[in-house]
């Protein structure tokens, strides 16, 4: 199949890429051995412009393929890989011609290093058009000359932010920083192509910011650089789990002032080493994961009638409502609905926060959200999602009034952690358009949602709800109405095994630190505070109740939640909490846990003895991780989720299970089944029987 | 039997379907951080979502707007953009000073009289708060300059020039409340009328205290509740439903402690007695009878007539005396045919001097050229609710909230009826309108 085509019109060449058979071009190994053949025929007879283009609608080059990265397992192999399309783009510079990218749409990694290869960079102003170097996302870096060539381009603060971040510019945004030569509207290209061919070929370009080049000065910027990226990511070893990011700082440092080829050299064999670390290979699974999610056939389907849609109406202006509000505002205008001032306007604080970011509110798409006291707005609303109390009485009795007023197609969307779907159809008109739509805290932030279709859910609802999602920029994924859905239904031995671990005698910042070392965005003792612990008995509770193989909540645990020690609603729980902050251990522990305070003093004669009761890391995270991963395994028996690739992805995205180790499942694949088995045993727990389930991570 | 009014020329019954206002916040106070596009475009939502009235239904939107935003030209447009109004619907501003948000609905009532509309969008929207400070002009002058002279030689005398010219800004919003025909503020005509019509400082604060006690009891029994919306404004996100400027509690002792204003020391006019400077919008949907009946759109009432006169401008605050009787005398209706009257209250003393011409037989056989005076509305059907002096006169929006409160003072006080409300507009005129809960006789 021919992909790339090369046109000569006048003393204009055009190199065209565009492909029947995906929506977007990748360079793969077709195509680059195509452009390779190409560049041989120019090179004989240069033109004097060169264009390059897509005819792919919103997309130039979308990067390198990543089957092939992710198929690599050599070192040397991925390098050769990267010098063969540094050599490309090599090729394409030195060319006598003067070169232009015209970037319609989405250009990310290799085809912006492509891109950089030429004289200029041409940016059609189009919501569709994206400039990114987004390696360090799958746990690489630019390999074709990237790290080269975009600090010449936009110099080297921009370029630093860019490739460590993998963040996109738009084209009014590349325009600015220098990356491209001109934004222009799609009716202008011929005029930029002839403004820019009479402008010439490029031949230097300046070192930018001038100061870098004083020694100190770089030392300084690089210490910045380093601090800013490390404060993300303070609990876990870069080096093992992110070690693209150290490498690509340490390329920076070393390429810096350094002639192009040895620049290029040191690009390719950095690259090499960070394509076949588990790492790349476990994050270019994760992201194909939620594009899977994103893609799936529910959504599809869905997908035209929920173009349609022009409003929601959310129930519910607590922590969740006001989130999903948010969320839902970013496609669609928003009725808040609450039932009193007081709420409400506490809520509207909070989505304010979240419009919010360095300093600047995004005021129009605040003011998409309507605070609502009354039915008004209801009957022009396409959604309604309740984030009301978890009462099923009050559920039901909302159902029925928000019936009244909408109009016959309306989804009725519940975000209910705990109650059944089929539950809340009983008996109502309109069982068939309710769905569970149940997003995870913080809603604007966790990308996973569970979609859970009650007995009379129709499958036009279900589509539609799994695209609407999907629309949002949301994962979907669809589990069956069974207590605790997926996620909170795993979260729940998880949380118990670290109650128990407390109960034990270990200390609740020795555990979380544990957990956060693994990768965990933040551990199970603080995770229960958050949540609320009034939450985590209540769900708990029901969960033992449903389950008999979950444990019902320690006794003492009780008593906390008795006292009104909530977590960080309340103030107090296992932590302080001050707005927001998590502080010291809670003093008042010791009435209920009496090991897990340590008293600083009286130990201090002894402290060899009390490192001695601390348990290693490694154990505290299985200790907590596998009756997670038993209830995983329980799930995919029960039939909770059909498809355990979702499963897996389900908890990247949903409670942030570390996206380098791979997933649940992934990772414990990685052990032999009988040491598995055996440490389950050890554990006290039962032997899943379908174990087999993992053969297929491994 | 509710008055009725007999129809003129086979005109359509203008009727109002919808309408909402938000409360009105201090300069610099509630609505500090909304602009007039963003107060139009809350309460612009606010009324289409209340309403079974759909986007794609309206023809037209017209605001009234005084204090412009320089950044938002042709504001109306920009309300209704912003607030999902479709794009092929046109939208103009109206700008007749302080009746601009009157004008608006009469405008947008002549477009359905005249068939070349069913339904407008129409309304008022002011941000005092935003009024902008000015350069002077000889500033500007020496700005325009800078960009022509390329050279550092033609540059220095431009900056000379600049450093020269007058730094201190000029106040848009008083700047805005001058009568620059006559060379006069608001408040100095306001002195005028309580000199001619010897009025004294103490009956001025005895009117302001009544309207803030109006004002406060209506709130305290609720009975604005559907009439403003609850708006939720940052930075504090805090709920804003009552009227900002209300102070219950106003005593005239307290009221007698407060300095002249605009005739120091000798005048009687305060802030206390004048309306207060403040932010609000107000927006109505208003359709022809036949339109809101076919589509079964409940009626709040309907909007009669109107009039606009002209008079001195020195004593612009007798306006409504003049467009009143201009309105009566077309419908052919008596003071005492009107179930409510809501005088603007710019100032306490206009109301009192409108009161005192009205009832005045010299006035009316010098100014009106009738025999006798054309009387007094009944004093308990005269701003019943409070008035501009307790909830503040957010200049381009005040015409459209007297409509609005009007409409539901005869729908919920008085079991129905006609009523008039009338305001003075800086620069010698008044309006008039004439509203009622039943269409007209045929």
């Amino acid at each position: 199949m021919q992909v790339v085509n090369l046109t000569r019109q006048e003393n204009i060449v055009r190199l065209h890429f565009e492909r029947a058979d995906k929506p977007v071009n990748v360079l793969d190994e077709g195509c680059i051995a195509e452009i390779e053949a190409h560049l041989e025929a120019l090179e004989a007879e240069p033109p004097k412009t060169l264009v390059l283009e897509s005819g792919n609608a919103g997309c130039f080059i979308a990067g390198a393929d990543l089957d092939i990265i992710e198929a690599v397992t050599d070192a040397e192999d991925a390098a050769k890989l990267a010098e063969r399309g540094q050599s490309l783009c090599r090729r394409i510079e030195v060319l006598p011609s003067i070169s232009i990218a015209l970037v319609n749409g989405a250009c990310m990694g290799g085809g912006l290093e492509l891109a950089l290869a030429c004289d200029y960079i041409v940016a059609v102003d189009d919501q569709s058009t994206r400039l990114a170097l987004p390696e360090i996302k799958i746990g690489i870096h630019p390999g074709f000359g990237g790290c080269i060539r975009l600090p010449k381009r936009v110099g080297w603060m921009q370029a630093v932010e860019m490739i460590l971040t993998g963040r996109s510019v738009d084209a009014k945004r590349a325009r600015r920083i220098g990356l491209a030569a001109l934004s222009p509207k799609p009716e202008q290209l011929d005029a930029a192509i002839a403004y820019l061919s009479k402008k010439g070929k490029v031949t230097t370009r300046k070192f930018n910011p001038w100061w870098l080049k004083l020694w100190p000065a770089r030392v300084l910027f690089f210490q910045q650089v380093e601090k800013k990226t490390y404060a993300r990511l303070k609990h876990i070893d870069v080096e093992s789990a992110y070690p693209a990011i150290p490498a690509v700082i340490a390329l920076f440092k070393e390429i810096i002032g350094m002639s192009d080829g040895l620049a290029l050299a040191r690009e390719a064999e950095s690259l090499g080493r960070m394509a076949v670390t588990p790492t790349c290979k476990n994050l270019i699974r994760i992201f194909h994961l939620g594009d899977a999610l994103k893609k799936q056939d529910a959504a599809k389907r869905g997908r035209d009638a929920v173009r349609g849609f022009h409003k929601t109406a959310v129930y519910g202006a607590g922590v969740m409502g006001g989130g999903i509000a948010w969320v839902a505002s970013k496609t669609m205008d928003v009725d808040l609905h609450e039932v009193a001032a007081e709420p409400l306007a506490r809520g509207m604080k909070g989505i304010g926060r979240l419009a919010t970011r360095r300093g600047r509110t995004d005021s129009s798409r605040l003011g998409r959200i309507r605070p609502v006291l009354d039915t008004s707005g209801l009957n022009e609303s396409d959604v309604v999602i309740e984030a009301v109390l978890e009462d099923m009485k009050i559920k039901r009795k909302l159902w029925v009034e928000v019936g009244k007023h909408v109009s016959k197609d309306a989804l009725l969307l519940s975000n209910t952690s705990s109650l059944s779907i089929s539950d809340m159809q009983h008996r109502r008109a309109n069982a068939g358009r309710i769905a569970g739509l149940h997003f995870f805290n913080p809603a604007p932030k966790m990308p996973l949602v569970e979609v859970i279709a009650g007995e009379k859910t129709s499958s036009e609802t279900l589509d539609k709800t799994c695209a609407l999602a999907a629309s949002w920029g949301k994962y979907p994924i669809v589990v069956a109405d069974r207590p605790g859905f997926l996620i909170n239904r795993c979260l729940m031995p998880y949380m118990s095994a670290a109650l128990k671990l407390l109960e034990s005698g270990q200390k609740p910042v020795h555990i979380d630190g544990a957990l956060k070392h693994f990768g965990m965005p933040m551990g199970a003792v603080e995770l229960a505070d958050r949540v609320g612990l009034d939450i985590c008995h209540h769900v708990g509770a029901q969960l033992s109740e449903a389950f008999a193989h979950q444990q019902a909540m320690p006794e003492w645990f009780d008593r906390m939640v008795a006292d009104g020690l909530l977590g960080e609603k309340s103030g107090k729980g296992f932590f302080i909490y001050d707005k927001g902050k998590q502080g010291e251990l809670n003093p008042e522990l010791g009435k209920y846990l009496p090991h897990a305070v340590t008293k600083e003093k009286e130990f201090d004669a002894d402290l060899s003895a009390s490192k001695a009761d601390a348990m290693p890391a490694a154990d505290i995270v299985d200790a907590c991780l596998l009756p997670m991963l038993t209830e995983a395994l329980q799930c995919l028996r029960d039939g909770v989720v059909e498809d355990p690739q979702h499963l897996d992805a389900a908890f990247v995205y949903g409670i942030g299970f570390p996206p380098f180790r791979g997933g649940l499942l992934r990772y414990f694949a990685s052990y032999r089944s009988e040491d598995l088995t055996q440490k389950i045993e050890a554990f006290g727990l039962a032997s899943p029987e379908n174990m087999e389930v993992l053969h297929a991570f491994r | 039997m509710a008055k009725r009014v007999r129809k003129q020329q086979n005109r359509t019954d203008v009727a109002i379907v919808a309408g909402i206002r938000t409360p009105l916040g201090k300069a610099s106070g509630l609505f500090d951080q909304l602009g007039a596009v963003d107060l139009g475009v809350l309460a612009v939502r606010e009324v289409l979502a209340r309403s079974p009235v759909a986007r794609d239904d309206i023809d037209q939107v017209i605001i009234g707007n005084v204090i412009q935003p320089s950044d938002a030209p042709n504001v109306a447009r920009v309300i209704a953009l912003t607030a999902g109004i479709p794009r092929p619907v046109p939208a103009h501003t109206v700008h007749r000073n302080c009746a601009s948000g009157m004008q608006a609905l009469t405008d947008a009532a002549s477009s359905i009289q005249l068939g070349r509309a069913d339904v407008v969008l129409a309304g008022g929207v002011e941000s005092m708060t935003h009024a902008p400070l000015l350069f002077h002009d000889r500033f500007r002058a020496a700005m325009a300059k800078l960009p022509r002279a390329k050279t550092l030689q033609q540059k220095l005398p431009v900056l000379m020039e600049l450093a020269k010219a007058p730094w201190k800004p000029r106040i848009a919003l008083i700047e805005g409340l001058n009568d620059p025909t006559v060379g006069m503020g608001m408040g100095q005509t306001a002195e005028v009328l309580a000199r001619e019509f010897s009025i004294s400082r103490r009956e001025q604060d005895e009117f302001s205290v009544q309207s803030h006690q109006r004002a406060a009891e209506s709130w305290d029994a609720g009975w604005f509740d559907d009439e403003v919306m609850h708006v939720f404004a940052p930075p504090s996100f805090a709920d804003a439903h009552r009227d900002e400027g209300i102070r219950a509690g106003q005593s005239v002792e307290a009221l007698a402690k407060l300095r002249p204003v605009f005739d120091k020391p000798l005048g009687t006019v305060t802030a206390g007695n004048s309306s207060q400077i403040t932010d609000g919008a107000a927006m109505l949907i208003l359709a022809s009878r036949e339109k809101a009946e076919a589509e079964g759109w409940p009626v709040m009432g309907y909007l009669h007539d109107w009039a606009y006169a002209g008079c001195d401008p020195e004593r612009m605050g007798l306006g409504p005396v003049f467009a009143t009787r201009r309105l009566l005398a077309s419908s052919g209706l008596g003071m005492a045919d009107l179930a409510r009257v809501e005088i603007n209250e710019a100032f306490a003393v206009q109301v009192l001097a409108c009161l005192k011409a009205m009832d005045s037989d010299t006035f009316a056989s010098d100014k009106l050229g009738l025999g006798k005076a054309m009387g007094v509305p009944n004093m308990d059907a005269l701003n019943v609710h409070g008035g501009a002096v307790a909830f503040g006169h957010p200049v381009g929006m005040t015409g459209a909230r007297l409509v609005l409160t009007l409409l539901r003072q005869l729908r919920d006080d008085t079991g129905g009826g006609v009523a008039v409300g009338t305001l003075c507009i800086g620069g010698g005129q008044g309006g008039a309108v004439l509203v009622g809960s039943e269409p007209c006789k045929s």
